[in-house]
């Protein structure tokens, strides 16, 4: 048989060569990067200002805060804090999908399986762009030109999703088995039939998976915006904070650790099952690639 | 290939899998959901008439942000010296931190079921929540300046890179482990010669990573008083400067390109 592996033995090897050991391999990389690292931390540290005395009164200090916080949490702030949670999921949600809505042609364009030459370059440049303007900023800006309330925020949660799920979905339509779209191709489908049965129904699952992962990474992201009076649960953290009401501010904190954790659950319960389907393993990393998610 | 055969079975169609009722309702439910939430009675009151009229009066902000104030430079330079050091010293202390932490909360590496547990919980709990909200504790803890957000960034930074090194983790060879076992080495060998290796060049990635994402985040906590350049960005926005607004985004814009561009070609070579 020709497919089978065959052992093969070097019947001219000596004993002296056999219990030879192999030479260390040396990587220099990994020393030079922790060599400059420390360089780095040691010039920060030094120019820093910051005396030790500050750093070690924190413990201390932060404990006596938690404790205003938590023993006992201000139960009677729990219902306004409850809803502002809710303000922030929706903001979230109606963020996520205004996201994913732009995200998904804009995306498609910066395939290089799908898009044309031009279309690609632009449409990856207008990505980058969008991915690195922080959502904070977003938020003040929308704040300013629609006013305050909720729909600033969902509308800079939208834009700023946009950039990083069109770049992940490039990536995944990228990705793709090039067969069904010769399929399709050879059975005379349009562009955009051929979208529509060989590239979608390839890709879909795990954009999806993608849109959930944003809307998670989104729900944090939401619960901060209020602080620039953007809806949520955020505008009311920053005030029980500069009050200092620290019992009702540890209520809202505590809500929105409970709030987003059980999201996470749920999400990465959905996720797993879009991708891997009923059978799927329950164990296992996530089935987002790590290093892409931001 | 027979010929009798082949034809038969390719005229009969594959039978449709069965419908499932969770589909419709899944469906019915998305729909729900983001109708309750885009409602102007219970959500954020979307409505795309209202938000056109609104996106023109946008219309000076706009053209302020366009015209960015590039005499004041000057004045970015002590924030950024700042931002720097914050993003330095977090990055260090809190990926140190990460490793540990992330060797617990994984069933590979982790010494035994209770501090599996225990990290595991750490580090959800670390990573819900945001990091502007430790920025605004922290500031609270030692008031306004640097180390607030330091602290707040070592927090944010343990539960980004323990979360991505733990699943690395979770996804090795175990081949090596197999074979330290083997070997008899004790668990704190298995871990120092078979995981550790195993996860280095990841490790690294996720931590060069993570100063990237520092830099971008001192925007956003030096908002709070946290220091760095996101305090000149508070000041000038509530001074209803966007030139000078316009003039930080775009520097930070460039600063991040470059410490991208230069960390995806550190990290093509270790991975």
């Amino acid at each position: 048989m020709p497919g089978l592996p065959t052992r093969t033995t070097s019947p001219t090897r000596t004993t002296a060569e056999r219990a030879m050991r192999p030479d260390k391999p040396r990587r220099y990389g990994p020393i030079g990067l922790a060599l400059m690292a420390a360089a780095a931390g040691l010039w920060a540290a030094w120019t820093s200002g910051i005396d030790l005395a500050t750093v070690l009164r924190g413990p201390e200090t932060l404990l006596r805060i938690l404790r205003m916080m938590l023993l006992p949490p201000d139960v009677s702030a729990a219902p306004a804090a409850f809803a502002g949670m809710i303000e922030s999921l929706q903001i979230a949600w109606i963020g996520t999908l205004l996201g994913a809505a732009v995200s998904l042609p804009i995306g498609l364009l910066a395939a290089k399986n799908v898009g044309g030459r031009f279309s690609t370059t632009v449409a990856r440049q207008v990505l980058n762009l969008l991915r690195s303007l922080p959502e904070l900023v977003l938020a003040i800006l929308f704040v300013s030109i629609i006013g305050l309330g909720p729909l600033a925020g969902a509308l800079a949660i939208g834009l700023g999703s946009i950039g990083t799920l069109g770049k992940l979905t490039a990536e995944v339509v990228e990705g793709i088995d090039r067969g069904p779209i010769e399929a399709a191709e050879a059975v005379g489908a349009s562009r955009v039939q051929v979208l529509r049965w060989g590239v979608l129904p390839q890709a879909m699952p795990e954009i999806i998976a993608f849109w959930l992962y944003r809307f998670e990474i989104n729900v944090r992201a939401s619960a901060i915006l209020g602080l620039v009076g953007a809806g949520g649960i955020g505008g009311m953290l920053a005030n029980y904070l500069s009050y200092r009401r620290y019992g009702s501010a540890g209520m809202a904190i505590l809500i929105v650790i409970a709030v987003t954790i059980a999201i996470d659950a749920v999400s990465s319960r959905i996720r797993r099952r879009i991708i891997a389907g009923p059978q799927g393993s329950r164990t296992g990393p996530d089935p987002v690639p790590a290093a892409d998610a931001l | 290939m027979t010929s009798d055969v082949a034809p038969r079975t390719a005229r009969t169609r594959p039978q449709r899998p069965a419908r499932s009722w969770k589909a419709p309702v899944g469906v019915l439910l998305f729909l729900a959901i983001t109708w309750w939430a885009g409602s102007d009675r219970f959500g954020v009151g979307f409505s795309l008439p209202d938000l056109l009229a609104n996106l023109e009066r946008g219309q000076r902000i706009v053209s302020e942000l366009a015209d960015p104030r590039w005499q004041a430079w000057r004045s970015l330079i002590d924030p950024f010296i700042e931002t720097l050091r914050i993003a330095i010293l977090a990055a260090l202390l809190g990926c140190s931190a990460a490793l540990v932490a992330a060797l617990g909360a994984s069933r590979v590496s982790a010494p035994g079921l209770r501090s599996y547990l225990a990290s595991k919980g750490v580090l959800n709990v670390v990573r819900a929540i945001p990091d502007l909200l430790y920025a605004m504790v922290f500031v609270a803890v030692f008031s306004i300046g640097p180390l607030a957000g330091i602290v707040a960034l070592i927090l944010f930074n343990i539960g980004v890179v323990g979360k991505l090194t733990s699943e690395t983790v979770d996804g090795i060879d175990p081949g090596p482990v197999e074979a330290a076992q083997a070997a008899g080495a004790g668990h704190a060998q298995v871990v120092r010669t078979a995981i550790v290796p195993a996860v280095l060049p990841n490790y690294i990635a996720y931590s060069l990573y993570a100063f990237e994402l520092n830099l971008r985040a001192s925007l956003v906590v030096g908002f709070v008083g946290a220091g760095g350049i996101g305090q000149l960005l508070q000041v000038a926005l509530s001074a209803f400067r966007y030139d000078v607004v316009a003039l930080v985004v775009l520097f930070i814009f460039a600063v991040v390109f470059v410490v991208e561009s230069f960390s995806i070609a550190l990290r093509r070579r270790l991975v």
